[in-house]
């Protein structure tokens, strides 16, 4: 194993990773691990963003998966629910996929997990979430329920749904 | 919704036929291989996308086809949806969990990760019929173990200790150092600006220093690797870094000084 | 279960680190570790480590950058009273209790509290939060 590998595998600088994919059209999903806090909060702002613009190309839905987060800090709640705001304003609910307590803690005793739909597991969240991103489509000039036009890969290319960004 | 993919179009009769069996079927195990074997692209294509991170491809894809292995044993069709948006994310989780356990195998054995799966096993129970969480005495009671280990397990399930001390306090932590010289807090914009502000300063430095330099943060190489190339030990490597960004810091602001 | 195991007794423990974001993650690691040897049941437990974090990234955002973080956990039967203190960036430096963040640390903690001092001859502005979190069970 790479020496420099454990101070930093995620290639970022920081105690924190954030991924940004289409698991399936219909959904956009953006992955994220280690901590939240005052020094990471600015990339899991940026990293939402980015899943938010994309999901405005198509009316897909949005799932923040919070898995591999072990700290949730205030500076991170004001990012998720600037997020959920923002797609409450474009007709569409933030899906979070929230497992551990330091995640699920912060959420219920401030009660903002009013403010989203919990998911304790990813499948599941972006299950529905496509669901939800085809129906929001008729809020807006969606062609959400397109999916052979949303598809991220083109048909017949071998590995299935390609990145946003990065 | 099935998306009748060509590439993979034949393995979906076989996903719901392997859904189907049950454990003793001799055909089980024949499904399974075909199954994982038909989707390995899948899982070396997701593979592929943490490639720049200092890890070898093949432990990678090594990871991502457990990954793979776990989805197919608990897909279920008659879930409705398609055996992609299920497995990639499975895939992709097993593979972000591999980078933040590296963060931890340092540090953290075996015997604390299984800790921290027994206590998770029990804290349910207990915030059940407890109607509140429970304690630490009251998990090491139920599992039968003395305080003391249901702390360290307690403990190790709560940092990411991706840096120790001294890295996270170091020069040669990178992106996120270098962001606090050009006041940004995001990583990504960070390296675009350090960029900019670097140029000059590394015509000032000697073809060795510079090239390390370029190789530790724009070609994401670890100091190992960039000791095999460059030809001397990742000690040597090491201490280079530190100097240099000792330099850089004083040279692009003067006034600043990280602490 | 023995004192060796849990602090059932009065504690103080010190933590002083520079007025740095990076190492508040250290500070938060010692209340919990604090917490849960105080028996502290795990809701309790993940309140005050975000409490913490909450009060000390406040602090740092505040602080002189050359200035030291000190955070101060006393540890009684059923309650935790924590004290960080830093450095003000200014004389006049006050802490904003008007803020989202602010207000979770209120909804965290039992009892929160501000503490300004503006200094004097050779001494200099410091400014503070107080918080005092309870062990779990007890009826608020």
């Amino acid at each position: 194993m790479s020496d420099a590998a454990a101070p930093d595998p995620f290639g970022t600088g920081l105690p924190l990773d954030t991924q940004v994919s289409r698991p399936r059209p219909g959904t956009v999903l953006l992955a994220v691990d280690g901590e939240i806090d005052t020094l990471t909060a600015a990339r899991l702002q940026a990293g939402l963003d980015e899943a938010v613009d994309a999901s405005q190309a198509d009316g897909s839905g949005v799932v923040v998966d919070l898995s591999g987060v072990t700290f949730l800090a205030s500076s991170g709640l004001a990012v998720l629910i600037g997020g959920a705001r923002r797609l409450a304003d474009l007709g569409s609910r933030l899906r979070l996929v929230a497992a551990s307590r330091a995640v699920t803690r912060p959420l219920q005793v401030t009660g903002a997990d009013a403010l989203f739909d919990i998911h304790d597991d990813v499948a599941s969240a972006v299950a529905e979430a496509t669901g939800a991103g085809a129906s929001a489509g008729d809020k807006q000039a969606a062609p959400g329920s397109r999916p052979s036009h949303t598809a991220a890969m083109p048909p017949g290319v071998a590995p299935p749904p390609g990145e946003v960004g990065r | 919704m099935t998306r009748a993919d060509p590439e993979y179009g034949h393995l979906i009769p076989l996903l719901e036929e392997y859904a189907a069996t049950d454990a003793g079927d001799p055909r089980r195990d024949t499904l399974r291989s075909e199954l994982v074997t038909g989707f390995l692209p899948v899982a070396q294509h997701i593979a592929r996308r943490f490639s720049n991170r200092g890890e070898p491809l093949d432990d990678l894809v090594q990871v991502a086809t457990v990954g793979l292995i776990n989805a197919v044993d608990r897909f279920s069709p008659e879930r409705g949806s398609d055996f992609f948006s299920f497995a990639v994310p499975t895939i992709s989780g097993e593979v972000r969990r591999h980078f933040r356990d590296l963060g931890w195998s340092m540090r953290v054995p075996r015997r604390l990760k299984d800790l921290h799966v027994s206590i998770n096993g029990v804290v349910s129970e207990l915030s059940q019929s407890l109607g509140r969480a429970p304690k630490p005495t009251e998990i090491a009671e139920r599992l039968g173990l003395p305080v003391s280990e249901v702390l360290e397990g307690l403990e190790a399930s709560e940092a990411y200790r991706s840096s120790s001390l001294d890295e996270m306090l170091s020069s040669e932590q990178g992106s996120a150092t270098v962001g606090e010289l050009v006041g940004e807090a995001d990583a990504e914009l960070n390296r675009v600006d350090f960029r900019q502000a670097l140029r000059p300063v590394l015509a000032e430095l000697a073809p060795r220093e510079r090239t390390i330099l370029l190789l530790r943060f724009f070609g994401n190489m670890t100091q190992t690797q960039i000791a095999q190339e460059v030809g001397i030990s990742q000690m040597h490597v090491s201490r280079l870094l530190t100097q240099t960004l000792d330099r850089l810091r004083n040279r692009l602001d003067p006034e600043t000084r990280v602490s | 279960m023995s004192d060796a195991e849990t602090l059932d007794g009065m504690s103080t423990v010190e933590v002083r680190t520079s007025a740095t974001a990076a190492l508040i993650p250290t500070i938060r690691a010692v209340a919990s570790d604090l917490a849960a040897r105080a028996d502290f049941d795990l809701d309790a437990i993940s309140d005050l480590r975000m409490a913490v974090d909450e009060a000390c990234a406040t602090l740092v955002d505040a602080a002189d950058p050359t200035s030291v973080l000190q955070c101060r956990f006393l540890v009684r039967p059923e309650r935790i009273r924590v004290h960080a203190e830093v450095e003000a960036a200014k004389a006049d430096t006050v802490l904003s209790t008007d803020t989202f963040g602010w207000r979770v640390l209120q909804t965290l903690a039992d009892d929160v509290e501000v503490l300004h001092d503006a200094g004097g001859e050779g001494r200099r502005a410091t400014v503070g939060i107080r918080l005092d979190k309870s062990a779990g069970d007890v009826p608020r």
